[in-house]
């Protein structure tokens, strides 16, 4: 993207984890001055070195695509809940509040009764991110987990403009199906029906209501969270959920059909 | 021992009464948020104005008022607005009833004269999801964005994405 008028320039690094592509953007001035633009390009270079940490430990942890993380030694019975670790312990925990919380439509367990939480792992990445980022003193930024996104600050701190994310059409992966602007909420992940893996079932095995899910929130783990529940739930946990949380969310129906809360139609 | 009871049953209905008051000023506050996104649950079709009443028979009215007509017959068209009332309609969440304002052949407000009897349940309705055409969502180009959002892309679906061309611009 082109610097604007107000020196602001947004710059990008990017890593693989979890089977897809992070993404870092931050916000740095670029003045005269080289020194400043590379003192900002240092500040990211650091910034991305701890985020992709935090996502590479996690991801050695609980992917089941590795044979001898802890993930895929509990999945297999080797490893009990209570032996496991702390962090595998407390995500759980949260899973299972969020399966009573939206009445079975997200689940850690496969439906081979497997425990699985890659649903929710990439989401608690981004949020220790987002600590780490604010611990650096980072104010203005934008993390980007292949598809989900949280963010802070503006893109442009001159006009506190909120940072806005585009919305994946999921007929056309080249169109966008509109824009969300992370004001009041800062967090907006989506599911897809059809995604990676295909981690989301569709309760009692029926073919999904929607294609793909969007949910804006104050923060990532309640956004990817209940994104993945309507996908899994249909009309009936998207309902639960506009009512219960007061989250933002935009549903595509397998025809195109979208449904959408007032936070998401155009103020025109 | 009376006492005690007493004072303990008293104490109770202290609390009971001060839940109440409590969840009392919470319904007013969802109650304020109701009337907003009705408007645009009504606007997007989500709420019928019109309809008949359980109770039988239609309670729609004609346009109850006549607009400005300021500039009737002028060369930029007509902009007389006209309200109509819609029937009392029976939902799931009580009744509702509608006003719809409409200029030049388009629906310029709405307002609820009547919400549902149950004002918890109104509260519902304020957060639906109704069914939006794709020309009501807010609309944007790849370029004005600064993040594209969407079901999880594997690593090589990521590099013909439009994130990575952003991201790209952005190194």
């Amino acid at each position: 993207m082109q610097p604007t008028s107000n020196g602001q320039q947004l710059r990008a690094r990017t890593f693989r984890s979890m089977g897809t592509v992070v993404s870092l953007t931050v916000v740095s001035l670029t003045v005269a001055s080289n020194t400043y633009a590379d003192t900002a390009v240092d500040e990211l270079e650091s910034a991305v070195e701890v985020v992709e940490g935090i996502f590479a430990k996690l991801d050695h942890a609980f992917s089941l695509y590795r044979r001898g993380s802890e993930a895929s030694r509990l999945a297999r019975g080797e490893l009990t809940l209570a032996d496991a670790s702390e962090t595998m312990r407390d995500l759980y925990a949260e899973a299972s509040e969020w399966r009573l919380a939206t009445e079975g439509a997200f689940t850690a367990e496969r439906p081979d009764g497997r425990l699985d939480l890659t649903g929710i792992v990439k989401a608690h990445a981004v949020r220790e991110a987002a600590m780490s980022l604010r611990a650096l003193g980072l104010q203005d930024w934008c993390v980007n987990a292949g598809g989900d996104v949280l963010v802070s600050g503006s893109p442009d701190p001159a006009t506190h403009d909120p940072w806005l994310a585009g919305i994946l059409d999921p007929l056309d992966r080249e169109a966008l199906l509109g824009a969300f602007p992370l004001q009041s909420r800062k967090a907006l992940a989506t599911s897809g029906s059809a995604e990676r893996g295909d981690h989301i079932w569709a309760v009692g095995g029926a073919r999904p209501e929607f294609v793909q899910a969007s949910v804006a929130a104050a923060d990532i783990v309640t956004a990817d969270v209940l994104a993945t529940a309507i996908v899994a739930g249909g009309t009936r946990t998207l309902d639960l959920v506009a009512a219960k949380w007061g989250v933002a969310v935009l549903a595509v129906r397998p025809d195109g059909e979208l449904l959408a809360t007032p936070e998401f139609r155009s103020a025109a | 021992m009376r006492i005690r009871a007493a004072l303990a049953t008293a104490v109770a209905s202290a609390g009971i009464l001060l839940a109440g008051w409590q969840s009392g000023a919470h319904i007013a506050e969802t109650g304020t948020a109701t009337t907003t996104s009705l408007n645009s649950s009504a606007t997007s079709g989500g709420i019928a104005a019109g309809g008949t009443n359980s109770g039988g028979g239609t309670t729609a009215t004609g346009p109850s008022s006549a607009g400005s007509g300021s500039s009737s017959g002028s060369s930029t068209g007509s902009t007389t607005a006209a309200t109509y009332d819609g029937a009392s309609v029976q939902t799931r969440f009580g009744t509702v009833q509608v006003q719809v304002t409409i200029q030049s052949g388009k629906i310029t407000e709405v307002t609820a004269l009547q919400l549902t009897d149950a004002e918890r349940k109104s509260a519902q309705i304020s957060s639906r999801a109704a069914p939006v055409l794709r020309s009501e969502v807010l609309q944007a180009q790849s370029a004005n964005v600064q993040t594209i959002g969407g079901a999880t892309v594997t690593s090589d679906a990521y590099l013909t994405s439009l994130q990575a061309a952003l991201d790209a611009a952005n190194f």
